[in-house]
Order: structure tokens, then sequence, then C-alpha cells
């Protein structure tokens, strides 16, 4: 087996929010984070700021933790929403958590948005969030590691009702009209787990979730972070196949055009906006 | 091996091997016995935490495998230390550590923090998300040496930046070093934000604060 490589986040475009884009809509911070229709409007204005092909949404990785109860700070224009404090002493208790709720709360609002989008012609790209990245928001990180060291099966738990979580967001918005699902999970790198850890997220949690996954990317598709692909290549759950494009056109371009012909992408960060494939060579991901 | 060789074996071990209920229990027995707790956390605890800092620097321990070890180090330490003789020797070194406003990913900023302390710096951990002006204030009004920042978060980068601008306008940058890290975070990045170092993970952080502030 070949070992997992890490992918560096070293990308410099459309993360973040761009004070010019904010003015022009007069728009009002936190409140644009909380509401489906400035949601939308501030999606689209970044979309056309960056010169994407698609409009982003959230602009956080908070979501789903909030809807399972997450306690978060809202930010300002600068900083988006993030974790406050944490709700969790214990991984026990993360398996008390309610499950999401999509008729309420951001995440409603969320959905609202990319309904809105979509109903405007947009390309929308949503950004689901992995486990750790969850978890970040509701527990400290040492009882996780802990956790997966001393209570295994308890973890396998934690991660099943996480990941069960995420599948239904997912599904939420491919109802909604979302046709590319961007599925990252930084926290849980191989730069953080080590190989061990991170082999043993592939083969618990990413690989059994992406089974399922994959399933929603029936003329759609799943963008993958590419610290998640590589997680899967070097565990051999996963092999590339070459897509010859007819030009050589921006990354997102080719998500958008490889819909339907492609399940699985990887090869690079969405958020490059500006990554060119130059050799007209779209890598899919196809799981084993 | 004398039994006091053996409690701080006992200790070493314990933290490497992220067994912190080993670790408790062998401190407790290493005091009842008379010990000096000095001894106990130098040539014990901290020499286990100074193996995992070697295995980790050799790619055998991980990020995760650390911070238990860290985990099991502070339970002994938490016994150990009421015990400590009043006097201090030379004061330690002091540093602000912390991630920058707008991020909550403080595993590798722990992780630093650790392996300062355990190499004898005194570090004031402002936590996560911490807004950029109180990295300023904590670092004047505790006479720090040095700053640390990290995150992992390509938005939050640019808060850096500003509290190396923040320091120039409190005409505190000449005695402050500024040392940063973190995922998407690189030498070419400090050096286009002026900061004094970077480093790629917590034994090089060691390291750089060391040179920085002239440590042998």
């Amino acid at each position: 087996m070949s070992e997992i490589k890490d992918f560096n986040c070293t990308y410099d475009n459309s993360a973040g929010i761009h004070a010019d884009v904010t003015k022009e809509l007069g728009l009002t911070f936190p409140d644009a984070y909380l509401h489906g229709d400035t949601m939308a409007a501030l999606s689209k204005a970044l979309r056309r700021h960056d010169g994407a092909a698609f409009c982003e949404l959230p602009f956080c990785h908070t979501v789903e933790a909030e809807a399972m109860g997450g306690i978060i700070n809202y930010g300002n224009e600068k900083a988006g929403p993030r974790a406050k404090e944490y709700i969790c002493t214990s991984v026990e208790e993360l398996l008390e958590l309610p499950e999401i709720d999509f008729t309420m709360g951001r995440i409603q609002e969320v959905l609202k948005a990319c309904e809105i989008l979509r109903g405007q012609n947009e390309q929308v790209v949503l950004q689901v969030s992995g486990p750790f990245t969850i978890l970040n928001v509701l527990i400290d990180a040492k009882y996780v590691f802990k956790a997966m060291r001393k209570k295994p099966e308890l973890m396998k738990e934690v991660f099943r009702k996480l990941g069960k979580e995420v599948l239904r967001f997912m599904e939420e918005a491919k109802k909604r009209g979302v046709g590319l699902l961007s599925y990252a999970d930084s926290p849980g790198g191989v730069n953080i787990l080590g190989p061990k850890m991170a082999e043993q997220v592939v083969e618990n949690f990413t690989y059994p979730f992406l089974k399922k996954a994959e399933l929603l990317a029936d003329g759609d598709m799943i963008l993958l972070c590419p610290k998640t692909a590589f997680a899967l290549l070097g565990t051999g759950k996963a092999e590339l196949r070459d897509i010859e494009l007819q030009e050589p056109m921006p990354y997102g371009e080719a998500c958008i055009r490889m819909k339907g012909r492609a399940k699985l992408a990887g090869q690079m960060c969405i958020k490059n906006v500006g990554y060119c494939l130059e050799n007209r060579i779209f890598k899919e991901v196809v799981l084993r | 091996m004398s039994a006091k060789e053996e409690l701080l074996k006992r200790l070493s071990d314990g933290v490497v091997d992220m067994e912190e209920d080993d670790v408790a229990e062998a401190a407790q027995e290493y005091l009842d016995a008379g010990y000096p707790a000095f001894d106990g956390i130098m040539e014990g605890l901290v020499d286990g935490m100074n193996r995992a800092g070697q295995l980790y620097e050799e790619e055998e321990y991980f990020v995760t495998d650390v911070l238990l070890c860290s985990d099991a180090m502070y339970a002994g330490l938490e016994i150990l230390r009421p015990y400590l003789p009043e006097a201090e020797g030379k004061a330690k070194h002091k540093g602000v550590i912390g991630v920058v406003e707008g991020d909550t990913h403080d595993i590798g900023k722990n992780l630093v923090k650790i392996m300062l302390e355990t190499a004898g710096f005194h570090m004031i951990d402002l936590g996560r998300d911490v807004p950029l002006r109180k990295f300023v204030d904590t670092a004047r009004e505790e006479g720090a040496e040095f700053i640390c920042m990290s995150t992992l978060m390509t938005t939050t980068m640019g808060g850096m930046q500003d509290v190396i601008r923040i320091l120039e306008e409190e005409g505190m940058r000449q005695q402050m070093k500024v040392m940063i890290g973190g995922g998407p975070v690189s030498q070419k990045y400090a050096d286009k934000i002026g900061a004094d170092g970077y480093s790629q993970n917590a034994v090089e952080a060691v390291k750089l604060a060391k040179k920085l502030l002239n440590i042998a």
C-alpha cells in the first residue's frame, strides 16, 4: 500500500469576504450570514468578483455543527462564523446530540440560498464538512483523539452519526437543485492525524461514507478536498481515471462539464478558482 | 537501578506511552517515597515529553500522539508541582501564544505551547480566535519577549500581519520576536509580512524560539 500524501492549503483567491463586494451590496454583518436572500446575494457577488464558474455556500464550516447544538460566533465582514465554545466534554455526549432539523435555523437559510441561486440559473457548490470539522465546533479535539485510541468502537458510532447527518444535508441540498457537493475535512488531514490514524479514519468513516454519498452523484458531482482524495488513494480505496477535456479550462468549469460523467473529483481544491487544467486532463476519483 | 530511578523511568515511560493514569499513580508513589518533586518533573515527566518530541521529529509519533503524551505529562505535573520549592531559579523566557482571530483550529498551537513549555519557556496561552490587539496588549502587560501565532485558515492569515503592524505602531516591534505557523503558512509568507520566523512543526518551533532569543 502506498502512503497517504498531504495536500497543502495554499490557495489565495476566493476565500474570504472582500470589503469592496460587501460595500456594493449594502449588506451588514454578521446579518448577511444569517438569511437565505442575503447569503445568495453575497455568494453571487463573490462569484462575479472572483470570476468563478460557480457560487459557493456557505461562508463557514459551522452550519452542520450549529444545527446539532453548537454555539457559534457569527463574526463580521472580516472573519466569518466560527465556533464560540464547546458544548461537549465527553464523546459520549456527542451521541446524545439531536439530529439536524432542516426546517429551522441557519442550515435552513443555507438551503434557501441554494434554492434562490439555482432559481437564477447559477451553478452552486455547497460545501459540507466532515466529522473532524464538525467536532471542532462541538468538543475539544483532545477528547476525540483520546477516544480514538482508547474507545475506538464508541468513536465509530460518533462518526456514523455525523456521517448520517452530513449525508442528509447533502440530500436536502440535492433536492434544491445543488449539483456540486463539495466535501472537505481538513482538520482530519494526515498532517494532523498521522498516517496510522488517517488510515483508520478512511477505513472506518471516509470510504463507507463516500460509497453512500456517491449515490447522490447521479447527474451531479461530489467534489473532494484533495486531502480526502489523497487519503483514499493512499489507502488503496480509490484510483484515478483520466478523462480528456476538449480544451484547457479552469478546474471549476471542468467539474461543471463533467457532471453526469464523473461522480467524484478531487485533483485540486475547488477554492482555487484560478487553477487551469492546461493539459486537458480531468481526473475522476473512482472508489474501489 | 535505584528505587528513585525506577520511579523516574515509570514517569518518563508513562508519558511516552500516553498512560495518564499510570503517570499520576507513579507521581504519587514518587512523592510518597520522599523524592524531590523537581527531579520528578525534569528527569521523569519532561524527559518523557522530550522523548515524545524526538519520536515526533522522527515521524514515529504524530500530532495526536504528542497531545496525548502531554495529557499524561500534565497529569503528573498536577501532582508534583505543588511540592516544588518556593525559590525559583533564573526567570524563564516568556512568550504569548494563540490562534489568530477568526480561526478556532488550535491543535497545532497547543502542541507548540506544550513543546515550548517542556523546553522551559513560560507560555501565556491566549487560546483560539484571539482578538489581534490582545496579542500585543498581553505581551506588553506580561513583559513577553516573543509572540507565537498560528492559523489553519487562509482567510485569517492576514491577522498575523495586522499584529505586526500594531506592534510597529506601538513602538514594540524591535523588542518583540514574532513567530508564525499553521497549515497554509510558510517561510515565504513569514518573509512577506515581516515575521521573525516560521516553523513547520512544534519541534522546529522550539529551535526557532531559542535561535531568535539567542538561547543556547
